[in-house]
């Protein structure tokens, strides 16, 4: 039978993977909403943030936080550069998969350049351990990782709802033209989300380094769950990005849990269909 | 990028140019290339008819899948699981079966709901793909450890039964492109390139949209789902991680779009290309390079030829052979058309159109309140009534947008009220949109030949392009005939929705405010465009705000307030009733 | 390899030196195929998978390919002739394998094929070379009942059965230190080279009636282990046997470890082996090996030189783990097969070639091989190794086991 630890800890469990799909998601949904650019190469961006982690972290002994604070302004600039590019060239929506997928890979090549094909583990004291909580234990740095994540994501929607930015914002996506007659900089609003959007990559990819091994083709491997996640939530919106990927995180290890894992994606992605067909205005 | 009709020459050209390849693909075994050159072949047949099949649905439907691999997975088990059982000739049909069957099961539950469009549809069919890699994961079809098809032996119509294999791609591939030829360029192409561009506006215009998606979602999946079976016998070894990775229907989607979605050479352009590019980067020594190479090349690809190759070549083509644009004048309308065969047309006064009780509220407000109407045939009818009073929500009820809540409506003694738009521009209803939406990634003349062909006229291409350059020479767009409707500007879109209105052949013609946002000029110059079209023996109902244009058309005129219809009666009359004048207190436009 | 910050900056201290040494290693070895062998060179032929997927495991055979043709250059090549070795990135696609293979036969007309990395581009390869009548010798091929082609030779030394022999040889080795387990939890990937094994485990623990506390099946690719270690730590077997390929050994261990949970006894079939050693939570892990730098294993003058050679260019090719183990051991074993049989015959016939292999097996730093049971396979040459200490040390069977070195069992 199973127990009610077990069924605890499994919630637990998809709540930590729930938060890391949305703050992975969350750079992603806010370029597409508002960039109309689907971004793929914001999973190269976190798996480039997690490497320059891994490496100053084992070369130099430097705390992954700190490298974080310091990739922050750089990731942003990386984005601001990517946009640049792509008003130059008026990137559209569907062309926009295509170039960020040929960033995607240039970017997976360099990283094996740099730091080969094999596993790389980031070693730190960081966060070691766990809070127990009656018979259940949470893991200090996969908590850790949820408060940022969730804070990060409050944060925005805070942004994209209660400052003057988020009115500009979504007046340039409706009409850019009456928007900008109206004082909103719309090319600095593009470069602002699309800097954001990378900075979150960085923070992220400190994450993703912190709880998992990397390799380079493991950039992949996220595509379809973090895709989903954004979709689900609804495209720029950070609160549904966070809501989206605690269902689909539950969800999965629910299904671990109670049926068997090889089953896990069975429950998130069917619940999906469900909820695109029969109730569609909800997403 | 647009898409052409195909020319005359390319109508004639491309089954040649079929027929040539496959004798070609047919006659190289005979030469002896060395078995790689088939195989390499082989690899290049499969994503052309993989992106292309991707293309039938997504490039010109607009309906983005991001699950492709679902299909071509169901052929993949399909063979492994029937290969051994049944003969080659049967098995691959049945595999496109199958595929083709879960394509219409998703598209008969999909395409009912109609905000499940762009990134929704995309996220359901990955989601669909997830799923059904989860269950053959999980159950007899696999459980994990791949299937081995070393008992299937293709044939062997030449020496090997690799040649055997590699004459299957190519007949799937080169069949699927003159599949796709022969779409883009007949009637089912029509209609999606419409419904991709506006598929409300498709619908009213005539075209059956939820038929034709399912038809597109069922030849796609089938020709993904035989390509699958296909390539199971290639590789021999089934696997769902290699089957169902996210990377295949990726990379469809790239090849579709860097060769040019909406056009039927696009896809196998990127396929090619791609196939090629990264098989020219196998050597060992610098695998790294070459990989990065690849990225780079798709990165610059799409920022230089940001319509796919197609697009670039259909532009230069274009901008060599188009006649240098009319300036942008008001056009004038010119010589009247030949009337219609009067015979249609019943001349008596019974009513064309009877409304009764027809509700419709949109959460909780009452757009249309128990609204009882007739539209006698042949006559002009006006309907006035403040901003929100429900006159467009009429239009809408009336040519199949909207369902009512209650009511019927009937149309020439068919009852119409829940009837789908196409059916109701089949029987002879038309509109124009008060802001004109026109298909914005086709020509002018294909905006008008949609309806020739979908409307009450039904005409073939042929007839319907004649039909549509008449209608254009009516409202004085003939001269831009070829150009893209963004070029336009609102005076002649709204023309070209008059236009697109006449070419339906329609016995009732519902005009929202075409008048609204023109000058002085041009409001004469449509209102004497208005009075010829209803001599050539429409009935019409005429929207507007300008109460002079309203008293110098109609014949009748009724007053809609709050969703309830207030009068109905000689447009005098009716303008100086108190409660019309009550309802427009103050209306600047009843001054005139 | 203990973890740590301060060791991992020794990491890259060395990484520069070793850069250093394994550029003077190839210079010599090019000096040396000069001086020792002339002719024409015999061309082998193969792909691996140097991008995508597969590659961390592709770059091992790659650097092990290049360090045997080095040396046996220098000692004569394949008949007095040099060795070339024709290259190609499979990308890690089977089916671009197949395209390759017959590439390498029809147009580039390589006298030899050596087998790509991994059991479906292995089986793609093993088609190609049944059509054209080829000997194929390769390194890494997990399921032996899917070959049957009569002139393939595996040098990934399963036996017949693995899903038998692997299974047993756990047992007998913690029975042999007196824990024979009495409960196992079984959980497996669903990737086809080890998820069969798994199963087998199941057959021969009810046949030796050891109790099944647990059977979980999961995706290959999966990313959260939480819930499947809340399961095993339920279960509390006396036995984890995991069918573990690459990481995942790795991520079931922290994810217990986050449970406050360390498993008595812990077998992985196929682990990444640097992150298992390097890790403390590694320790006591089994898993099965064919080939390890110890003895007695790396006794024969030419291991010693191997894994000398390996470490450097492993080191200079940034591979975080520069110890040679069974990817390695058997990718040079491969080498060595083909080598012995066309030296021995004096032929680049490939009846020849497998006429030979068949009747007279093959000596290589794994062990003797020999090829007449079903589908080309000989005896079980697989061993179970034990993170003791930091460090793998190989303790079953006893006879090859690390000397002074046996089973810690709980």
């Amino acid at each position: 039978m199973i127990s009610a630890t077990l069924l605890g800890q499994s919630v637990l469990s998809g709540l930590f993977s729930g938060c890391l799909y949305a703050l992975l998601g969350l750079g992603l949904t806010l370029s597409w909403r508002y960039l109309r650019i689907i971004n793929l190469a914001h999973f190269a961006l976190i798996f480039l943030a997690a490497y320059i982690a891994y490496w100053m972290n084992s070369a130099y002994g430097f705390h992954p936080l700190l490298t974080c604070l310091a990739m922050i302004p750089a990731f942003f600039a990386l984005g601001v550069a990517q946009q640049l590019l792509f008003i130059r060239f008026k990137v559209g929506e569907f062309a926009s998969v295509i170039v960020t997928f040929g960033l995607t890979i240039i970017v997976e090549s360099l990283i094996q350049w740099i730091w080969s094909a094999d596993f790389v583990r980031m070693e730190t004291h960081l966060a070691r351990g766990s809070l127990e909580i009656g018979k259940l234990l949470a893991p200090w740095d996969e908590l850790f990782m949820c408060a940022v994540a969730i804070s990060v994501c409050v944060a925005t929607w805070a942004c994209l709802n209660f400052t003057w930015l988020g009115k500009a914002l979504r007046a340039s996506l409706d009409n850019p033209d009456i928007a900008a007659s109206f004082g909103v900089p719309n090319r600095a609003l593009a470069l602002l989300v699309s800097g954001a959007a990378a900075s979150f990559a960085a923070i992220g990819g400190v994450f993703v380094a912190l709880l998992y091994t990397l390799t380079p083709s493991s950039i992949y491997s996220w595509f379809g769950v973090v895709l989903a996640t954004v979709l689900l939530g609804g495209l720029g919106s950070p609160l549904g990005a966070i809501a989206a990927g605690l269902l689909i995180g539950v969800g999965e290890a629910m299904t671990m849990a109670v049926v068997a894992p090889s089953w896990a994606p069975i429950a998130p992605f069917t619940l999906l269909i469900l909820i695109l067909v029969l109730w569609p205005e909800r997403i | 990028m647009t898409a052409a009709a195909p020319t005359q020459t390319s109508r004639r050209a491309a089954p040649l140019g079929f027929a040539l390849a496959l004798i070609a693909l047919a006659a190289l075994p005979l030469a002896h290339p060395p078995p790689f050159f088939e195989s390499f072949l082989y690899l290049i047949f499969f994503w052309i008819a993989l992106s292309t099949s991707w293309t039938i649905l997504s490039g010109f439907t607009g309906y983005v899948s991001f699950g492709h691999g679902a299909f071509y997975g169901v052929g993949m088990y399909a063979m492994a699981d029937l290969g051994p059982r049944l003969p080659l000739w049967l098995a691959l049909p049945v595999a496109g079966a199958l595929a083709a069957a879960l394509g219409v099961v998703i598209g008969a539950i999909v395409f009912r709901v109609r905000r499940l469009r762009g990134e929704l549809f995309a996220l359901l069919t990955l989601a669909l793909a997830i799923v059904l890699a989860t269950v053959v994961l999980n159950t007899p079809i696999d459980g994990g450890p791949g299937v081995f098809l070393n008992g299937v032996v293709p044939p062997q119509i030449y020496k090997s039964p690799s040649s055997t294999i590699y004459l299957m791609g190519g007949v799937v591939a080169i069949g699927a492109m003159a599949l796709a030829w022969h779409i883009q360029s007949a009637k089912l192409g029509r209609g999606l390139f419409a419904i991709s561009d506006d598929e409300d506006v498709a619908e009213v215009l005539g075209v059956p949209t939820f038929g034709y998606k399912i038809a597109a979602i069922a030849i796609s999946s089938a020709i993904a789902g035989v390509m699958g079976a296909v390539h199971a016998l290639f590789i021999s070894y089934v696997t769902v991680g290699e089957t169902f990775s996210i990377t295949t229907p990726l990379y469809v989607l790239l090849m579709a779009v860097l060769g040019g979605a909406r056009h039927w050479a696009g896809p196998a352009i990127g396929a090619i290309f791609i196939t090629a590019l990264s098989y020219s980067f196998v050597g060992g020594d610098f695998a790294l390079a070459a990989r990065a190479a690849i990225g780079l090349t798709l990165v610059l690809a799409t920022l230089f030829l940001p319509d796919g190759v197609v697009g670039l070549i259909l532009k230069s083509w274009r901008s060599r052979h188009a006649a240098p644009a009319p300036e942008a004048a008001a056009p004038e309308a010119r010589e009247a058309m030949p009337r219609p065969d009067p015979a249609r047309f019943d001349w008596a006064a019974k009513p064309l159109v009877a409304a009764r009780g027809v509700s419709l509220a949109f959460r909780g407000v009452q757009a249309l309140d128990g609204v009882d109407l007739d539209i006698r045939e042949g006559e002009i009818l006006g309907l006035v009534g403040p901003n929100g009073s429900g006159k467009s929500t009429l239009i809408n009820v009336l040519s199949g947008l909207y369902m009512p809540d209650a009511g019927e409506v009937r149309f020439g003694g068919h009852e119409i009220a829940r009837a789908s738009g196409h059916a109701r521009a089949r029987l002879g209803v038309a509109r124009t949109f008060q802001i004109p939406r026109p298909f914005a990634r086709v020509s002018v003349l294909d905006n008008v030949m949609v309806p020739a062909m979908f409307g009450a006229g039904g005409l073939d291409a042929t007839a319907a392009r004649a039909r549509a350059m008449e209608a254009l020479a009516f409202v004085g767009l003939d001269g831009r005939a070829d150009a893209l409707p963004a070029t336009l500007n609102l005076h002649q879109r709204k023309f070209l929705e008059l236009a697109r209105a006449l070419a339906s052949d329609a016995r009732l013609i519902m005009l929202d405010e075409v008048l609204a946002g023109l000058t002085p000029r041009e409001i004469a110059n449509a209102i004497d465009m208005v009075r010829r079209i209803h001599a050539r023996g429409a009935t019409i109902l005429f929207v507007e705000h300008n109460m002079r244009a309203v008293l110098e058309l109609t014949d009748r005129l009724i007053v809609l307030n709050q969703g309830r219809l207030i009068a109905d009666g000689a447009p005098r009359a009716v303008m100086d009733d108190p409660a019309v004048i009550a309802a427009y207190l103050g209306a600047p436009d009843a001054a005139h | 390899m203990a973890s740590g910050i301060g060791d991992r900056a020794g990491v890259t201290r060395r990484e520069s030196l070793a850069l250093a040494s394994g550029l003077a290693l190839t210079a010599s070895g090019l000096g040396a195929a000069r001086a020792q062998t002339s002719g024409a060179p015999v061309r082998v032929g193969g792909t691996l998978a140097l991008t995508g997927p597969l590659a961390q495991t592709g770059a091992i055979h790659k650097v092990v390919g290049e360090i045997f043709i080095a040396q046996a250059n220098k000692a004569g090549g394949m008949m007095g002739r040099p060795i070339e070795w024709v290259l190609l990135d499979d990308q890690s696609k089977p089916d671009l394998a197949r395209t390759l293979y017959e590439r390498l036969i029809t147009v580039d007309k390589v006298d030899l094929l050596m087998g790509p990395y991994a059991t479906a581009n292995i089986l793609s390869a093993i088609a190609v070379a049944q059509r054209f009548n080829k000997v194929l010798v390769h390194h890494t091929f997990g399921i032996p009942k899917l070959a049957n082609y009569d002139k393939h030779f595996p040098a990934w030394p399963l036996g017949a059965e693995p899903e038998k022999t692997m299974p047993a040889a756990v047992y007998d080795a913690l029975a042999s230190a007196g824990k024979a387990p009495k409960t196992v939890a079984i959980v497996t990937s669903k990737f086809p080279s080890v998820q069969f094994i798994a199963a087998g485990a199941r057959e021969v623990a009810k046949q030796r009636g050891i109790t099944e506390a647990l059977y979980l099946e999961f995706e290959f690719g999966n990313r959260d282990f939480g819930p499947i270690a809340a399961r095993v730590r339920e279960a509390n077997a006396d036995l984890l046997f995991m069918g573990a390929i690459g990481l995942e050994a790795s991520q079931l261990l922290e994810a217990l470890d986050k449970l406050n949970y360390q498993p008595k006894n812990h077998y992985y079939v196929y682990p990444t082996p640097g992150p298992l050693a390097a890790s403390p939570l590694g320790a006591n892990a089994l898993a099965a090996t064919a080939y390890e730098d110890l003895a007695p294993l790396n006794s024969s003058p030419t291991a010693q030189e191997f894994s000398k050679l390996f470490h450097a260019a492993a080191t200079s090719a940034k591979l975080p783990y520069a110890e040679p183990d069974t990817q390695a051991g058997t990718s040079y074993a491969a080498w060595q097969m083909l080598t012995q049989a066309v030296n021995a015959t004096k032929s680049l016939d490939d009846d020849a070639i497998a006429k030979y292999l068949k009747t007279n097996g093959a000596d290589t730093i794994v062990g003797k091989y020999s090829f007449g049971g079903s589908n080309n396979y000989g005896p079980d040459l697989m061993k179970v190794k034990q993170v003791q200490g930091g460090a793998w040390n190989i303790v079953w069977p006893k006879e090859t086991a690390t000397p002074g070195k046996a089973i810690v069992a709980k």
